[in-house]
């Protein structure tokens, strides 16, 4: 017993000085900002263009909240600080419930960026007879256009089957004849080169709770996984709630230069360098996560892309976590995706891990169904562990059996339909942003469109972002922004476009009449407007969407804008500038918030 | 997938004995130092125990966290029986040399009544919304259904509230969920042993939370007027001696009518349990799961959500499933009532990792409010097939002259076989289990509960007729084997009669 505080106490005394050093290094990193917005102003104008100038740990996520206490003995001695940011500190006060655990309160608490605009919707949706001004939903990511396929699909006959075994237990990996078809189905819409194996599925109630199970028997408390931002903001918390784990992002942006010759480009230098960030800063990263198709920017990686991603995961013993979601939503003949499970050789079989559900690609997120599948048995045996947790019901099991063996159903009827119609939506949207003049990368996949609406920004700063989100929701129409996919850039959407053409027209128009005001406002907020369109950026919809830099406006303001947004982010951001915020920074540094004030005023 | 079978049946001959490795009789690990009858009963340590769910790891993975490993490596006797069963089911036709289920608490007399109402017209039934995300505390009209459901059967004062309802995928994800809405790591719960094993992993795995044992035993003595009664006094003394060990214990769990001792609290009794629980701030967590399951009419199960006014109703939280009820074990659905949006709202911001398909949300709903069916077809049914079950079992138990727990709820009866034991030693028990299963019938053993006194089993009753007879033919083919009487003088003798006299 003795033995176990002496350890509580040392890890304590651990936590306590690698927060010590982990403030330091922060302060030093604050004052490194401020340097460079006072050589900037000494300067007047600059010559580095475009947004948000990349720091030194721009590779990084930063903003813990507290750290939640490691759980086992042989956990990590490493709980840094590379936390994703759930909550937003701004509108939520944390304020613990006496009834509730610190870990009980900080998950009550942790909500996503929207998560309250989320609610706005659900307490106010459209409906085209009975509320009629209720919010339009652009926000979640859903595939509304084939109910009428799928309620039909699912309410015939042979769907209605109930024998005991579908009522008892089915053991810890979901029933056997639904892994052997989820072989099956994978082994044929993946290209698989040899039958993949149904000892290597595992069954949940939906992908979330796969990595909810990955990240906690992959991960000890406090240690991280990879991702590059933007991404399915989700993620964050389902890693986090029950698995303490941690993201580490490494951040894509929009801007094409050499080596980055599309926008958000995900390169295997951006990779390292977030990987370099954050050992040195003592996180421990166990895994790299990738969507594929990607959420929100609708990317396919290409076969030698992907191999260079898993290449580098194998060099640093990276597990590598595929969420392959929206596979079968590549909507246009032209685009080809590639599953891992296609390639001839895996780099690293046995830290390559597999997620796939019928949630988007059968547009039934209601079903809660999701599977993993992994060649290693460790893994595989270590989260049927937690499938007790996760599990589904018989009868769904059953049904979803039917559904994923009914090739020619899929092949003829659904998939055909859906992507036709995946494509008509698009085009209809496209069209739209096209004439709105809004910048946006022009994918085949998915169910969103990934749009820059950065122009309408008064600053590059996240609360500007939101304050536009929330002018849609006021507009009556959801939108998610940035944030929300921890996108390092503000002022990008997501817009989900999987809807009826008559709900697409009242958001889109909705949305004009949203960005009127904005720009309205904008105009009387700023001296100098910001350029428009035709300068600023734009966007070639027949193409590849293609993002010329911000050349325009006074250099100067605008670099040092950026850097005053990313200062602002940082602040707002981390837990423990939260505590040793600016106001006692500066007794030692006498001068340096009138700096700062100074520069907010020139905003 | 036989090589698996014999690798895990490895790790299970280890497990039940991990912290004594049965060597000359030095017992010495936690919660394992009262395992002979001989002793005096006197120091508290007796009265409890505290898990280490982490004592038997053993490998690391390279592939995985070190609680990754844990959880791999984690096992309990009732999984692993039930994975030697799973490999070799009975079946009359196919396979009848096959395993007979003793021991999965499943309710397996009510197939065809749930088979027929499931089929029925009104259960295949798809819009929309049941497609899309749903709100994570369940879809608003079932939790109006339960709300309305739990009012009716646990004969609530007044209506009880949808807002207090929050439906997930089976209870074992409301442990999970309310141990770590409720306890930081390390913290724990308080639990009355013997009790139904896989808590300790509900709470654990994700939470890890552990479990306090408050012991009960089988010794009738003044104050306890049966065996393993719950007294608060033992509840103190467990409390008390966690507290002195540093451990944090955050909370009561209580399993009503229990398992597997089949006890159903009386109202005064859970009275004095609530109390307790206020007195030292404690949570209570209240597993009903077994409430329409009272076969005996001569019973009356009171819930707490029946009482007119709980001791501390922000610290009370009830759980109940369709699985034991309704026998559908495989439906995955649980519902929390709590008055407490604390913990009501922590609990479903973990929901998105306990969803429950739309259309089955939709089927327990319909399932739910068809009052008529449940009174008048269901329930009536249920509840004489149970009645003829264990009049079956009970015969057959007397007749072999094995001491039981007469019980009026439940599946199953709690067994004493300490008199079959060479030793009193977990070890033994073990053996004679898995002379059990090597013999074709699976039972759990009392170690599999945290049972303090080693000998004592749960068999599971509710299944067909003839199953029933081939089990208790298997079972006494085992014990006829035994060395009965290898212990002189067993503490069973007396306990037989006082038992069967109830």
């Amino acid at each position: 017993m003795e033995e176990r505080f002496l350890h509580l106490e040392e890890r304590r005394v651990q936590l306590e000085q690698r927060r010590l050093e982990l403030e330091r290094e922060h302060e030093f990193r604050m004052f490194g900002v401020f340097a460079q917005m006072l050589s900037i102003l000494k300067e007047g104008s600059g010559a580095a263009p475009g947004p948000a100038a990349p720091m030194p740990w721009q590779g990084l996520g930063l903003a813990p909240d507290y750290p939640r206490g490691a759980r086992m003995p042989q956990g990590p001695e490493q709980m840094s600080g590379v936390f994703s940011e759930l909550s937003d500190p701004g509108t939520k006060h944390l304020q613990g419930s006496a009834y509730l655990s610190n870990r009980g309160n900080d998950i009550k608490f942790k909500r996503g960026v929207t998560e309250e605009y989320i609610e706005a919707y659900f307490a106010d949706k459209y409906d085209e007879d009975e509320n009629p001004n209720g919010i339009i939903n652009f926000g979640i990511s859903e595939n509304k256009l084939c109910f009428d396929l799928l309620s039909k699909r699912l309410t015939q006959s042979d769907m209605h089957h109930i024998e005991p075994p579908l009522l008892q237990y089915s053991g810890w990996r979901g029933h056997m004849f639904l892994r052997e078809e989820m072989a099956r189905f994978l082994t044929y819409y993946c290209k698989a080169p040899t039958p993949l194996k149904p000892e290597n599925v595992t069954l949940f109630n939906g992908c979330i709770s796969v990595f909810s199970g990955l990240a906690t028997v992959l991960c000890d408390p406090g240690e991280a996984l990879m991702i590059p931002t933007p991404f399915y903001g989700e993620i964050s918390k389902s890693i986090y709630l029950y698995g303490n784990v941690q993201l580490v992002f490494a951040h894509l942006d929009s801007k094409i230069t050499e080596t980055n010759t599309r926008p958000f480009q995900l390169t295997v230098e951006k990779l390292e360098m977030a990987l370099q960030g954050a050992r040195s800063e003592g996180v421990r990263v166990k895994g790299l996560i990738l969507i594929n198709p990607q959420n929100p920017l609708g990317d396919i990686y290409s076969q030698g892309e992907l191999l260079e991603y898993l290449e580098f995961a194998k060099r640093h013993e990276l597990h590598i976590i595929l969420d392959e979601l929206y596979m079968l939503s590549v909507f246009d003949e032209s685009a080809t995706f590639h599953s891992v499970l296609s390639m001839d050789r895996l780099p690293d079989p046995q830290r390559t891990h597999v997620m796939w559900g019928t949630s988007k690609d059968f547009g039934v997120s209601g079903i809660r169904f999701g599977a993993l599948y992994t060649e290693n048995r460790d893994v595989s045996s270590a989260v049927a562990k937690l499938y007790f947790f996760h599990g589904i019901s018989g009868i769904t099991q059953y049904q979803m059996a039917q559904l994923l063996r009914d090739r020619d159903w899929i092949n003829q009827v659904y998939l055909p339909t859906n992507h036709s119609r995946l494509k008509a939506a698009h085009t209809y949207i496209t069209d739209e942003l096209k004439t709105l003049g809004i910048p946006f990368l022009n994918r085949n996949s998915g169910l969103y469109i990934w749009i820059d609406l950065r122009r309408y920004l008064h600053m590059d700063t996240f609360e500007e972002e939101l304050l536009l989100c929330r002018r849609f929701l006021d507009n009556k129409v959801l939108l998610s922004c940035g944030k929300g996919f921890q996108c390092f850039e503000p002022g990008w959407f997501r817009l989900v476009f999987t809807d009826k053409i008559h709900r697409l027209r009242l958001g889109m128009q909705r949305i004009r009449q949203a960005l009127g005001q904005q720009a309205q406002e904008l105009h009387q907020k700023l001296s100098v407007p910001r350029q428009l369109p035709e300068q600023e950026g734009r966007a070639d919809g027949t193409e590849e969407a293609v993002f010329v830099p911000r050349q325009q406006g006074p250099m100067g303001v605008t670099k040092t804008r950026d850097l005053f947004g990313l200062h602002h982010q940082q602040t707002r951001s981390s837990a423990w500038m939260q505590k040793g915020s600016l106001e006692q920074l500066t007794p030692e540094q006498p001068g340096a918030l009138d700096v700062l004030n100074k520069l907010a005023d020139k905003q | 997938m036989f090589s698996i079978f014999k690798q895990e049946a490895r790790g299970l001959a280890t497990s039940p004995a991990s912290s004594s490795t049965q060597d000359l009789g030095t017992n010495c690990g936690e919660g394992l130092d009262s395992e002979s009858s001989e002793k005096t009963d006197k120091e508290p340590v007796d009265f409890y125990g505290l898990g280490d769910p982490a004592a038997e790891f053993s490998q690391m993975s390279p592939y995985l966290s070190s609680r990754g490993s844990i959880i791999k490596c984690f096992r309990d006797a009732a999984e692993e029986g039930y994975k030697a069963y799973h490999l070799d089911e009975y079946d009359e036709d196919k396979n009848p040399n096959g395993i007979i289920n003793f021991g999965t608490s499943e309710n397996k007399l009510c197939f065809d009544l749930l088979s027929s109402r499931l089929n029925q017209r009104d259960m295949h039934h798809i819009e929309p919304p049941m497609l899309q995300y749903p709100d994570w505390k369940g879809h608003m009209w079932l939790r109006d259904e339960v709300a309305k459901f739990l009012s009716y059967y646990c004969k609530a004062p007044v209506p009880l509230k949808p807002e207090n309802v929050v439906v997930v995928n089976g209870c074992a994800s409301l442990f999970s969920a309310l141990a770590t809405v409720l306890c930081d790591p390390g913290e724990a719960f308080l639990i009355p042993s013997p009790y139904y094993g896989a808590i300790t992993q509900h709470v654990y795995l994700y939470g890890n939370v552990r479990l306090v044992y408050a012991h009960l035993d089988s010794r009738v003595t003044g104050m306890d007027c049966r065996p393993f009664q719950l007294t608060v006094k033992k509840l103190e003394i467990a409390l008390l001696g966690a507290k002195s060990e540093g451990i944090n214990v955050k909370g009561l769990i209580l399993i009503n009518p229990q398992n597997p001792l089949g006890d159903i609290y009386s109202q005064e009794r859970l009275q004095e349990y609530l109390e307790f629980a206020k007195r030292h701030e404690l949570h209570v967590i209240m597993d009903e799961v077994y409430m329409l399951s009272v076969f005996d009419e001569s019973a009356v199960f009171q819930s707490v959500l029946g009482m007119d006014r709980l001791p501390d109703p922000q610290r009370t939280h009830v759980i109940w499933g369709t699985s034991k009820d309704f026998g559908i074990s495989g439906f995955r659905f649980g519902t929390l009532y709590t008055e407490n949006q604390d913990v009501a709202n922590a609990v479903a911001s973990l929901g998105c990792l306990h969803g429950i398909c739309g259309t089955v949300q939709y089927q327990v709903a319909q399932l739910l409010r068809d009052r008529d069916w449940i009174n008048q077809v269901y329930l009536s049914e249920n509840h004489a097939r149970l009645r003829a079950a264990y009049a079956y079992i009970t015969e057959e138990l007397e007749t072999l002259n094995i001491p039981f727990l007469r019980t009026k709820a439940g599946f199953f009866v709690w067994i004493d076989l300490r008199k079959y034991l060479c030793s009193d030693t977990f070890e033994e028990e073990f053996s004679l289990w898995r002379r059990f299963l090597h013999h074709k019938v699976l039972l759990s053993c009392g170690k599999a509960f945290e049972c303090k006194e080693p000998g004592w089993f749960r068999l599971v009753f509710s299944d067909k007729i003839h199953r029933l007879r081939l089990g208790m033919q298997r079972i006494q083919e085992v014990l006829e084997k035994e060395p009965q009487g290898a212990k002189t003088l067993s503490p069973c003798q007396s306990l037989e009669k006082s038992s069967q006299s109830r």
